[in-house]
């Protein structure tokens, strides 16, 4: 894979929400991050840290506050015009967490899929037709379901709607906000098999959001961990489950259910306590403790992680 | 692992064939559906005719609404027609007063008539008297009461009959009722029609935009709704002059508001459910946002909505034209028939009952259907007010 190529380079990105008059909410907190074409990057966190408001943030259904987001190289953020906003969204797609909500109730799956055609301009109900028979074969649907309305789908079958429409508008990068998150156990294998084919088939770019590790892991290249909208570790998936070095990802990665209950009988659970770190004298920042693992920490901190990893070798 | 490590000799004694992998590289195709595609409005439907009562309510409606139609010209009266000689005749239809049942046949009492003239044919036509009451003696003459068909005693034929009496100006109530029931309904449907249509495109744009916008549109339908409806719909109509246009006007003045807070809070509903997020991240403008997306799934509120505010709308009709600022004479409405019915309660009291029944009917009717089709259109809200 051909690392060098950036297709998307978040930089500093802070995003607030008003809450009350004068109080604000940072749901993030000077994000940095590098996706690169052609990977999966995952994102994981605890719920509420600002994981969907960071993919979101990116296809711009929220204003960010500051910050730069760069898409192969041109800016999306800031004041958006009408070219560039066309230009996000024939690039760009979500997949969104719940198969309920996600689709319109008054409008067939032909309707929901075809959207994005129809506002794209092609107006030939044809070829519309066609290219949404394609895409439900694809996702493993039949073109006679084209007619039915949402309510008579399964939450599997639904999820993969959701997916023909992201995937209608030929989008290079799509945003899966906990695709699998709403789905039972034995569907989302299923979905998460089809989102890889596609994604192989495609060319596409993945960023995946879930807070189901064991689930990430499988998905995804590199993985980015999260806590109340700061990112604080970023490694390939590997190294991230091998040599966790910020006490969150450990404490994130030791609460993984283990399948074997004599085991998961005598684990030991860490609880992270943000307390542990004493920023007092120095500020901590997002720092390369080994090539291609990023943990956010400040300079002492960062010595003392790069003796752990040499111990651990 | 353990488990395994445990177990060893156990596991390790399975043959290896015997372990099948499954769902490998299965290629995930579903099967077609058996049933037929069941639509939106296919659903209410079927919700709504299991509901009895609204089914009723309905029916009753539709033969309303037929009547208020085709009434007026049932009767060979017409609404304006004046005959200051047949003034507040009882209600007469000769099928019915042919069953003797004591109902619709032209029933009058007379008071204190003498006995004897009863069988003068002069004085009393042939068949005219149907009931004799309280025979007495009053200073040796034989007094009685008398219930006669007051038609037979005018010396009318059958077919002149006024099917539900006449008013106060001999003018039949049949035919002014119901060009009374359509002028009110028509007042009612165009006011809240335009009430929708105010409130759905005000509280559309309110709600979908939100923030500065939503806020100054507030607080404009504050301003508006707190002023005291009777005083701006009478000064209305003062202004205005007293016309269906103006009556209508006087209802919509006030009223939109109603509907475009409910709109409003439909879209704020709405507005946030991932499915309208999903075609932003594909590009849909604003106003296929609203009009596609938003507004369909929020009708079913603005439907119930708006049938609920036809009887009320029906209700302040009449109520303007009970104060004296109703339709000008001679056009008759329900409201028009009920203030002046009730002057005359006490002699002849069909003139108020026949105009309260419909105007009664119509508004259980309104209100039943209206919760049928709430509860049709959703069903979560069930019982719920």
């Amino acid at each position: 894979m051909d690392k060098k190529e950036k297709i998307l380079e978040i930089k500093d990105l802070c995003m607030d929400f008003q809450s009350g008059r004068k109080e604000k909410v940072r749901a993030l907190n000077h994000v940095t991050l590098d996706i690169y074409k052609g990977e999966n990057f995952g994102l994981v966190g605890e719920s509420g840290c600002g994981k969907t408001t960071l993919g979101r943030t990116v296809i711009r259904l929220y204003n960010p506050t500051s910050g730069e987001i760069l898409f192969n190289g041109k800016s999306i953020s800031g004041k958006l015009t009408k070219s560039d906003r066309d230009y996000i969204t024939s690039n760009l797609a979500m997949i969104f967490q719940d198969p309920i909500s996600s689709l319109n109730p008054r409008m067939t799956v032909e309707e929901i899929i075809s959207e994005g055609l129809k506002i794209r301009g092609m107006k030939d109900p044809a070829q519309c037709r066609e290219v949404v028979n394609n895409l439900l074969n694809r996702v493993g649907l039949l073109p006679e379901h084209a007619t039915r309305y949402p309510h008579e789908f399964s939450g599997g079958q639904r999820q993969r709607i959701g997916i023909a429409r992201a995937l209608a508008v030929k989008p290079s990068f799509i945003i899966a906000d906990e695709p699998v998150s709403a789905l039972d156990v034995s569907i989302q294998a299923q979905v998460i098999n089809l989102l890889m084919d596609i994604k192989k088939e495609m060319d596409l770019t993945i960023l995946f959001i879930a807070h189901n590790l064991a689930v990430v892991k499988y998905f995804s290249d590199r993985i980015g961990v999260m806590y109340f909208g700061t990112l604080v570790e970023l490694a390939d998936a590997d190294e991230l489950y091998d040599h966790p070095l910020h006490p969150y990802t450990k404490s994130l990665l030791s609460a993984i259910p283990l399948p074997d209950p004599l085991r998961e009988k005598d684990k030991q659970r860490l609880y992270y306590d943000p307390a542990v770190h004493d920023y007092s004298t120095h500020q901590p920042r997002l720092q390369e403790v080994r090539p291609g693992h990023f943990v956010y920490a400040s300079d002492p901190e960062v010595e003392q992680y790069r003796k752990e990893l040499e111990q651990g070798k | 692992m353990v488990l395994y490590e445990n177990n060893k000799e156990k596991y390790d004694s399975i043959p290896k064939e015997k372990f099948v992998q499954v769902q490998k590289d299965q290629e995930i195709h579903d099967v077609d559906f058996k049933t037929k595609p069941i639509g939106f409005f296919m659903d209410v439907w079927l919700r709504f005719v299991k509901n009895k009562a609204s089914v009723i309510a309905a029916v009753i409606i539709f033969i309303l609404s037929i009547f208020a139609i085709a009434g007026p010209s049932m009767s060979d009266y017409r609404y304006d027609e004046q005959h200051p000689e047949l003034v507040n005749m009882p209600p007469k239809i000769p099928a019915i007063a042919k069953m003797n049942l004591g109902i619709f046949d032209g029933a009058y009492l007379l008071e204190n008539r003498q006995y004897d003239n009863l069988s003068d044919p002069e004085k009393y036509p042939e068949g005219c008297v149907l009931e004799i009451l309280n025979p007495r003696l009053v200073n040796g003459q034989r007094i009685v009461d008398v219930y006669v068909d007051y038609y037979k005693y005018m010396g009318l034929e059958d077919e002149d009959c006024y099917w539900l009496g006449s008013d106060y100006l001999g003018r039949d109530i049949w035919t002014r009722l119901w060009r009374g029931t359509r002028v009110s309904l028509l007042i009612a449907v165009i006011s809240v029609c335009c009430n929708v249509f105010i409130g759905v495109i005000y509280g559309s744009i309110s709600g979908y935009y939100g923030g500065k916008v939503d806020m100054v549109m507030m607080r404009i339908t504050e301003i508006i709704s707190a002023f005291p409806r009777i005083v701006v719909v009478t000064l209305f109509i003062m202004v205005a002059g007293t016309g269906m246009f103006s009556i209508i006007m006087s209802l919509v003045i006030k009223d939109w508001v109603d509907t475009a807070r409910m709109v409003r809070a439909q879209f704020y509903r709405f507005k946030g459910r991932e499915y309208v997020l999903a075609a932003r991240t594909l590009g849909v403008p604003d106003m296929l946002l609203i009009f596609r997306h938003i507004l369909p799934n929020s009708i079913g509120p603005i439907i119930t909505s708006s049938m609920i505010a036809i009887p009320s709308a029906i209700f302040s009709e009449s109520f303007l034209a009970y104060i004296g600022l109703g339709l000008q004479a001679p056009e008759p409405s329900l409201g028009v028939m009920l203030s002046r019915g009730q002057k005359v309660l006490l002699y002849f009291p069909s003139q108020l009952v026949f105009p309260a029944i419909v105007i009664s009917l119509l508004m259980i009717s309104f209100n039943l259907f209206g919760n049928g089709l709430r509860d049709a259109f959703d069903p979560t809200l069930r019982g719920a007010e």
